[in-house]
C-alpha cells in the first residue's frame, strides 16, 4: 500500500482506511422513480426474496445481497440501476429542481445523468455530453433504459464545450480513481505522481469551462473519485476568483473537509515515474496553498462509511 | 400518434407536453422542452422505427407508455416471460392481431413482441435481453 502512504497525515485513522481498501466495495443499486416508485419496488424484491438494506443518507439507494444485480429483471426492465452508493452523491450535491437546464460535462455512461434526470422528474432539460465516441452507446442504452427522456446527448470537447448559460453544470471529472481500489486494485499500482499531475491540467479546463457556461448564481459541481489533492483541491484552486465554494455536507454521511493546503515532496515522488516527458520539469515545490476556502469540499473515506472513496466540491458563480 | 391509438388503444394525450423528433429512420420523444441550440447526437428517448413498411415501436417506448394499451397487448407467464428475455420465439395461442404487441410480465411491461399467426417473436435489443440461467433470484418463482 505504498500509493497510499502519502495519504497518511490527511486520513483519520489511517490503518482502518487501509485495511477497508482490501474489503470488496457493497453492491449498491439506485431506485429509478422514473419509471417505479420505491414501495413497489421494495415490495417486488421482498416477493422475490432479493434481500437488501438501506443506507441512512439516500432512501433510493440499496445495498443489495447479490454479486449480479444487473442480472435482476428489475435492472433490465430499468427500474433499478446498478451504481456505486458515494458516486450518488454528485447528483445530490448538485440539486437540480425539475424545470432547469442542466448540463452534465462528462457525462458516460450516465449514471449521474440519469440521476439529475431523475430527480428533475423528466421536467425541464439535462444536456450529457460525452467526447468519446466509444463512450456513447453506454450513455444512450442507460437514458434510454432508465426512461431518462429530458436528456439530450453531445459530442462536443469539454473544454470547448459551445457558449450557453447552464442553471447547473456537473463536472465529473476523469481522474486516476483511487477511490475504485475497492472495485480494481490495480488502480493503485498504476498511480503515479505524473499520472496525477498530467490530468490535472485536463480537469482545471473543464472546471474553467464549467464555471463559463453557468449562470452567475448557478452551481457548479466538481466531483472526482480520487484521493489525490493535486486533481481535487488544486484544480479547485484555479477558480476561486469566480465562484464561492459552499460547503458540502450531506446528512448521515461522513466526510472529511477538503484541504487547505497539501505538503508533498515532489521530488521523491516523482522518483517513481518514468523521468520522460516535458511534465517532469513542471514543478517540485514541497507545499501547495490552496485557500481557507477549500474546506468547505468533502472528501470520502472507503472506511468511513464504507464506500469507495470520492471527493465532491460545491462552487456557486459570482 | 394515430398508431398508437388505432393499434394499442393508447390515447394520444398519453403524448401530451412531450417532444417528437424525426432523424433517419427513427422517430425520437422528448419531454425537454426546448434545449439548448446545440449540435446534438440525440434527443430523448427512441419512440420507433420508421424503417420497415409498418412502423416499429421500440421497447423503450412500450415500457414507458406500453402500460396504457388496452388492446394487442399480453401479460406472460413465468416460462413464457423466460423465452421472451432470451430473445426467443415461441407458439402462443393469444388474442393478439398480426403484428407489433406490448409483452408484459408481472405488470412490467417487458418491451416489444412481433405476433404472426400463433408465433411470438421476441424483438429486446440485445443488450436487453437475458438469458434464463442467469436471471438472479426469484423473479421467476411460480405464478403470481
Amino acid at each position: 500500500m505504498v500509493h497510499l502512504e502519502r495519504y497518511r497525515d490527511i486520513v483519520p485513522d489511517f490503518e482502518s482506511f487501509v485495511e477497508s481498501i482490501h474489503r470488496p466495495l457493497p453492491v449498491t443499486v439506485r431506485i429509478n422513480t422514473l419509471k417505479t416508485d420505491r414501495d413497489d419496488l421494495l415490495r417486488r424484491l421482498s416477493e422475490e426474496g432479493v434481500r437488501y438494506r438501506f443506507v441512512y443518507w439516500n432512501p433510493l439507494c440499496l445495498r443489495i445481497d447479490l454479486e449480479k444485480p444487473g442480472n435482476l429483471i428489475e435492472c433490465l426492465m430499468g427500474y433499478l440501476h446498478v451504481q456505486e452508493e458515494i458516486s450518488m452523491v454528485s447528483a445530490v450535491v448538485l440539486d437540480p429542481r425539475p424545470g432547469e437546464s442542466v448540463l452534465d460535462l462528462c457525462a458516460a455512461p450516465g449514471s449521474k445523468t440519469t440521476q439529475i434526470s431523475q430527480m428533475m422528474e423528466n421536467r425541464g432539460s439535462v444536456v450529457a455530453n460525452e467526447p468519446a465516441v466509444n463512450r456513447i452507446p453506454s450513455l444512450r442504452s442507460n437514458c434510454e433504459r432508465l426512461g431518462a427522456m429530458n436528456v439530450a446527448v453531445t459530442r462536443y470537447d469539454g473544454r470547448l464545450f459551445p457558449r450557453h448559460r447552464f442553471d447547473r453544470v456537473l463536472i465529473d471529472a476523469p481522474c486516476t480513481g483511487q477511490g475504485m481500489a475497492r472495485k480494481d486494485p490495480s488502480v493503485l499500482s498504476r498511480w503515479c505522481l505524473k499520472r496525477s499531475l498530467g490530468i490535472q491540467r485536463l480537469q482545471q479546463s473543464l472546471l474553467r469551462r464549467g464555471v463559463e457556461l453557468t449562470r452567475p448564481g448557478g452551481t457548479i459541481v466538481y466531483s472526482t473519485c480520487t484521493f489525490a489533492p493535486e486533481e481535487n483541491e488544486a484544480v479547485v484552486s484555479t477558480v476561486l476568483d469566480r465562484v464561492w465554494v459552499e460547503t458540502v455536507s450531506v446528512p448521515g454521511l461522513k466526510n472529511m473537509p477538503g484541504l487547505t493546503r497539501w505538503d508533498s515532496d515532489y521530488g521523491d515522488e516523482l522518483e517513481g515515474c518514468a523521468r520522460t516527458g516535458p511534465l517532469f520539469t513542471l514543478r517540485q515545490e514541497a507545499s501547495s496553498d490552496y485557500g481557507d476556502e477549500l474546506e468547505g469540499c468533502a472528501r470520502y473515506y472507503p472506511h468511513q462509511n464504507d464506500t469507495g472513496g470520492f471527493f465532491v466540491a460545491k462552487l456557486i458563480k459570482k | 400518434m394515430e398508431l398508437w391509438r388505432s393499434r394499442f388503444g393508447i390515447p394520444s394525450e398519453a403524448f401530451e407536453g412531450y417532444a417528437f423528433h424525426r432523424r433517419g429512420h427513427n422517430v425520437w420523444i422528448s419531454s425537454s422542452a426546448e434545449p439548448p441550440d446545440l449540435r446534438y447526437e440525440t434527443i430523448g428517448v427512441r419512440f420507433m422505427s420508421t424503417k420497415g413498411k409498418v412502423w416499429k415501436p421500440t421497447t423503450s417506448a412500450l415500457q414507458l407508455f406500453g402500460g396504457r394499451a388496452t388492446k394487442n397487448a399480453i401479460d406472460l407467464d413465468p416460462d413464457q416471460a423466460k423465452m421472451f428475455l432470451a430473445g426467443e420465439s415461441q407458439n402462443l395461442d393469444a388474442d393478439l392481431e398480426n403484428g407489433y404487441v406490448v409483452v408484459s410480465y408481472r405488470g412490467m411491461v417487458l418491451g416489444c413482441g412481433l405476433y404472426s399467426r400463433g408465433e411470438l417473436v421476441s424483438q429486446l435489443p440485445k443488450e436487453r435481453r437475458i438469458m434464463s440461467d442467469k436471471i438472479e433470484n426469484g423473479s421467476f418463482k411460480g405464478d403470481r
